[in-house]
């Protein structure tokens, strides 16, 4: 009887398991190219605070320690813990040695996608590790460093204070913007409060617009010769110190995509530079961070707006930075993006866009030789693969009409104003413009983080392609190691060599009496190059992309030697006879 | 009785320790005196920071009364290591204004920043001596992915590095014709002479062929500043602005709103010579040049400076070198920047018997022949044959100026430098912007209104603010402001902003309020200082 019972609990033990993941199997299917059970359940039509964001990369840690490490590399101006995640095959290989994809967003506090976009990359990477034997290998090969929110404090106060869609866009300093000697005496106010700062209009003869009459939200500027009915008069705030100016004093004004060390200047040559490269606590800790992992050979710093894939130099001043054959690896992948991202286009900051020195893409690629982009998220084209142009009133009132049915835009309503009597308050809300709306969130986050992906396998990867011996008499041998690059990217960018930012790669062997070693420079006619000096570790400049380079040595004894390559940007590999 | 003599004794012991140095201070030595200087009630001592080598960076702020609100002046020190004179003058001058000028703090603020490079300074007093620039971050300076492998070595033991000569055919240098002591590049006009390879003392510890390339030390301060920061060069650090000790004395600079001239003893020197003016460099979007009105401002404290000071100027061609403070200072935090080395090697009497007269002087032929002439006889090495591991089979020999000689006068002579310089600096504080009202007007129009008519007056031979100034968002706007509610004010403003005022310029103001009472108006900037009218309606 205890035998039956005993067996039978097993049974419906083992019946309810089974049922439980039948369950989940009848509940759902997969669609192509997405995880379908991961792990983490995670919404990726909707953006998240700061709590919501270290909330997620915390059950991505959580879910998967053998993939990814979990850490803080410095605090902000309020305090908060700048999060990184690691993300790489812990299993094999040393991920601080392998070639890294460094990925941040949000250095802007109002360009808020960047984190949303860089977590899906966590996300997709870590619960496709197991599935894709494309992302599986890339693990093995590669490391990420995800970084998704740089400015931590400031997105909080853009997400959870009044904001228009580009404020506060600083960090949450406060400094004297008129020179008055106050500071932050004069932000916007909410004066509706609804957590937006919207427009101001008037009723005024002089006014140059009217209001559609088919559609109360929309302006429309009149003819030279016509007479209007309304005038703006900008956003939503108060003359709180008297002196005459409406939120000309808030939070900020400094940006902290001016503060990197390349190129700094000053804030009269460039408005928004602080005291000096890497003044504030955010950047500073990505710098250091960076300086002590030499392996990122790559890296995509997130912003919007603008449907952009965005190359250096960021000043015209500094067009020597970028010569012919770095430029010649940025248009390879970039082209690729353009393909990967339809509506996005690929630019070059100073030409396409406007000057800007001390920019956080123009450090990583001048100071550091590292290939970089900054994406501009977020395009018109997105919504209706029309180009009608950024903030075309007629195309957005359109999409809050028919796709996100009146979520957009605040109405107008009258108000009564202390220095401007009577006017109306309306507009499209903080959230739109600049942020995707929710149904578009998810696409360009996968198309984005496929184009990173894209990025990162383009760094080097080497091996030791092939090692022959020649047999010179009196006991001495010649060994030559040919050491192979299969993707686009060198070992050192050109600018890494102009200015010797990263050590040589070295090739050494072991095993064998090394008599001399030497750069073979072109076998087929016998062009070396000796390296007289510690001949068992070849010194290499470089290792070019899609190419190869041979070493060689003259060795006596070594039956059985082992050849390494260490490789600050191209990671490490071992040869063993 | 006895207890008394004995503390009488050792206050003279301390007294003539402290007044009666023989040589430049040790780091010990300038920490006793700036605390000397903080127990006086006009001085406050305070520390930035502590570098990676375990020294303080000092800041001494001297004044009295509303010390924020007043214009001021830093005077900078150390900003070279192995100028050691730099940091003796800041502090001289402190001392002489505490002790001898204490109305001058009255009217302006003085910041006095003695030694920006503790760990360099050291090495005047150091057991192996030599003119160096690096604290004691470990830097790659010839980017080998080698750190510190190839320093100094003293080869002849006599605890300086100089130079070592090589007797080669291949060699580069000879002797100069009129001082064999001297070595020199060959031109083409060289005749049959032996030939030498010169280079830094020390032995190639790393077998590249170069000598002494890499050294134990690390960011030049003075090579550090973001004004043409010379990346990727050796002393100047991954970017600028990357040490603790600049980090901390800019932190500080950007909060003391009240500065308006800078005045740096260093090697630049921009006041026996103002600098000159470009008109397309300064056009340019990254300025390159001194902007018109303050080469200006520049010439007449230019003049002061001459008329200050004794020494005639005698090859000071550096009017500034990439990432350095003083050009920092004005380029880049938009304030009046003066520097002067304080002292240099004057120009000695021509040789009557020089038979080889269009032979070019150098500082160090210079050198040499002023020294002859003050009888310095402790300043040259002479050249000792050694034995040299690189050099088997070859002549080597050891020798040269010695260090720190050509850049610090002897001793005796500070005391005299001292005082001519605290004098020129004072000079530049009695220039500096001065705000007043004058000619007040109150005249009763109909209905109880009043007009208010006011001249505002920078009563100063420097304006307000520097053409550069102007442009940066680090100096406040002078800010006029009026102390009645707005519903009171009908014509005017209330609180008006003005960018800049000339020297000697006057602003007329004018008001028409209503009602009585008694009104306030106020004008100014921390940098210009405050003037304050009380008006009686």
């Amino acid at each position: 009887m205890k035998n039956f019972e005993y067996t039978f609990s097993i049974f419906l033990i083992t019946l309810l398991m089974l049922s439980n993941s039948t369950n989940a199997q009848e509940k759902f299917f997969r669609a192509i190219g997405t995880p379908h059970q991961p792990k983490v359940e995670a919404s990726w039509n909707r953006y998240n605070t700061y709590d919501g964001i270290v909330d997620l990369m915390q059950k991505i840690a959580k879910a998967y320690p053998k993939l990814t490490r979990l850490e803080s590399i410095g605090k902000s101006v309020e305090d908060r813990d700048i999060y990184m995640l690691t993300v790489s095959d812990f299993g094999t290989g040393d991920p601080d040695k392998k070639p890294a994809m460094y990925i941040d967003g949000n250095i802007h506090s109002n360009e808020i996608q960047g984190a949303e976009f860089s977590l899906y990359t966590a996300w997709y990477l870590t619960e496709m590790f197991e599935d894709l034997e494309f992302i599986n290998q890339l693990l093995k090969d590669k490391t990420f460093y995800i970084v998704p929110t740089i400015n931590p404090d400031a997105r909080d106060n853009y997400m959870k204070e009044p904001n228009t869609p580009h404020s506060p866009r600083s960090g949450m300093l406060v400094l004297d913007n008129d020179g008055d000697g106050q500071s932050g005496e004069d932000g916007y106010n909410d004066l509706n409060n609804d957590n937006h700062i919207t427009y101001m209009i008037r009723k005024s003869p002089t006014g140059r617009y009217i209001k559609d009459p088919q559609d109360g939200r929309r302006l429309i500027q009149v003819e030279a010769e016509e007479q209007g009915e309304y005038e703006m008069l900008g956003f939503e705030g108060v003359d709180v110190d008297g002196d005459g100016n409406v939120n000309e004093d808030g939070v900020g004004y400094y940006d902290p995509n001016r503060d990197w060390g390349w190129k700094w200047q000053p804030d009269y040559v460039q408005r928004g530079a602080y005291k000096y490269p890497f003044s504030l606590p955010e950047t500073r800790a990505v710098a250091d961070f960076v300086l002590k992992h030499p392996n990122i050979a790559g890296a995509q710093s997130y912003h919007n707006y603008g449907g952009m894939i965005l190359r250096g130099p960021g000043a015209e001043e500094d067009k020597d930075t970028y010569n012919r054959e770095d430029v010649r690896i940025y248009d390879a992948i970039a082209k690729k993006g353009e393909e990967m991202i339809p509506g996005y286009r690929y630019l070059t900051v100073y030409k396409d866009l406007y000057s800007v020195f001390g920019g956080e893409l123009d450090w990583f690629y001048g100071g550091r030789g590292i290939y970089t982009y900054t994406n501009e998220l977020m395009v018109s084209y997105l919504y209706f693969h029309k180009n009608e142009g950024r903030g075309n009133q007629e195309e957005e009132l359109k999409v809050d009409k028919y796709l996100t049915f009146g979520d957009a835009f605040v109405e107008w309503e009258k108000f009564e104003h202390p220095q401007y009597g009577g006017i109306e308050i309306g507009g499209f809300k903080k959230n739109f413009g600049r942020a995707h709306p929710g149904f578009l969130l998810e696409q360009d986050a996968h198309r984005n983080m496929a184009f990173t992906i894209y990025h990162a396998y383009q760094t080097p990867k080497l091996s030791v392609l092939d090692v022959t011996e020649k047999d010179l008499g009196s006991g001495l041998k010649e060994v030559t190691a040919t050491i192979s690059n299969e993707r686009l990217m060198p070992t050192h960018s050109s600018q890494d060599l102009k200015y010797n930012i990263e050590r040589p790669d070295l090739i050494s062997i072991s095993g064998a009496n090394v008599v001399a070693g030497m750069i073979v420079e072109d076998d087929d006619f016998n062009k070396v190059k000796e390296q007289i000096q510690n001949p068992e570790t070849i010194r290499v400049p470089n290792i070019p992309g899609m190419d190869t380079i041979k070493v060689r040595w003259i060795v006596s004894g070594g039956r059985n030697f082992k050849i390494n390559v260490d490789s600050a940007k191209g990671g490490i590999v071992s040869w063993n006879k | 009785m006895m207890r008394h003599t004995i503390s009488l004794l050792l206050f003279f012991l301390v007294h003539t320790l402290v007044f009666a140095q023989a040589d430049y201070p040790n780091l010990n030595e300038i920490t006793n005196r700036l605390e000397a200087l903080d127990k006086n009630s006009n001085a406050t001592l305070s520390t930035l920071t502590t570098t990676r080598g375990g020294n303080p960076i000092y800041a001494l702020k001297l004044g009295t009364g509303d010390l924020e609100n007043k214009p001021a002046i830093a005077v900078m020190g150390g900003v070279e290591g192995y100028h050691v004179l730099s940091t003796e003058l800041a502090l001289q001058f402190a001392e002489r204004l505490i002790q001898n000028h204490p109305q001058a703090v009255e009217h302006t603020t003085f910041l006095v920043f003695p030694n920006m490079s503790p760990e360099a300074y050291e090495q005047y007093h150091a057991k192996l001596k030599y003119e160096r620039r690096g604290n004691s971050s470990n830097l790659n300076h010839d980017r080998d992915g080698f750190l510190n492998e190839d320093p100094y070595e003293d080869l002849n033991k006599d605890g300086f590095i100089t130079q070592m000569r090589i007797e080669n055919p291949t060699g580069q240098y000879v002797m100069h014709p009129n001082d064999n002591r001297l070595m020199v590049e060959i031109d083409t006009s060289s005749s049959d002479v032996k030939r030498y390879q010169v280079f830094s003392e020390g032995i190639d510890n790393d077998k590249d062929g170069k000598y002494n390339e890499d050294l134990i030390e690390g960011v030049a301060f003075n090579k550090s500043l973001t004004y043409n920061f010379p990346a990727f060069e050796p002393l100047a650090g991954d970017f600028a602005v990357s040490q603790k000790e600049s980090r901390a004395l800019l932190d500080y600079l950007f909060q003391q709103w009240n500065i308006f001239a800078f005045v740096t003893f260093g090697p630049a020197n921009n006041l026996s010579s103002p600098l000159n003016y470009n008109a397309a460099k300064a056009k340019k979007r990254i300025v390159a040049s001194p902007l018109e009105d303050d080469v200006a401002i520049n010439k007449t404290i230019s003049e002061l400076y001459n008329n200050t000071v004794s020494q005639k100027p005698y090859m000071q061609e550096n009017q500034g070198t990439d990432g350095d403070f003083f050009q920092w200072a004005y380029f880049h935090f938009g304030r009046l920047s003066f520097s002067t080395p304080g002292w240099w090697v004057p120009e000695a009497k021509q040789d009557s018997i020089s038979t080889e007269s269009k032979l070019k002087v150098t500082k160090a032929s210079n050198f040499l022949n002023w020294a002859k002439q003050e009888s310095l006889d402790d300043v040259f090495v002479k050249w000792q044959k050694i034995n040299h591991p690189d050099f088997e089979n070859k002549t080597v020999e050891v020798g040269g100026i010695k260090p720190f000689m050509v850049m610090n006068p002897p001793f005796s002579k500070v005391d005299s430098i001292a005082t001519e310089h605290t004098d020129f600096i004072l000079k530049l504080a009695r220039y500096q912007p001065k705000l007043e009202f004058h000619n007040l007007k109150i005249e009763s129009l109909k209905g109880g209104l009043k007009r208010i008519s006011v001249d505002l007056l920078n009563n100063a031979n420097l304006p307000t603010h520097s053409q550069l100034g102007e442009r940066s968002r680090w100096l406040q706007k002078v800010r006029i402001e009026l102390s009645a509610s707005k519903e009171k004010i009908l014509t005017g403003n209330q609180i008006e902003l003005v960018s800049k005022m000339d020297a000697f310029e006057t602003k007329t103001l004018s008001w028409i309020v209503k009602g009585n009472g008694n009104l306030k108006l106020k004008a100014g900037a921390p940098h210009t200082g405050f003037a304050e009218l009380n008006i009686n309606l």
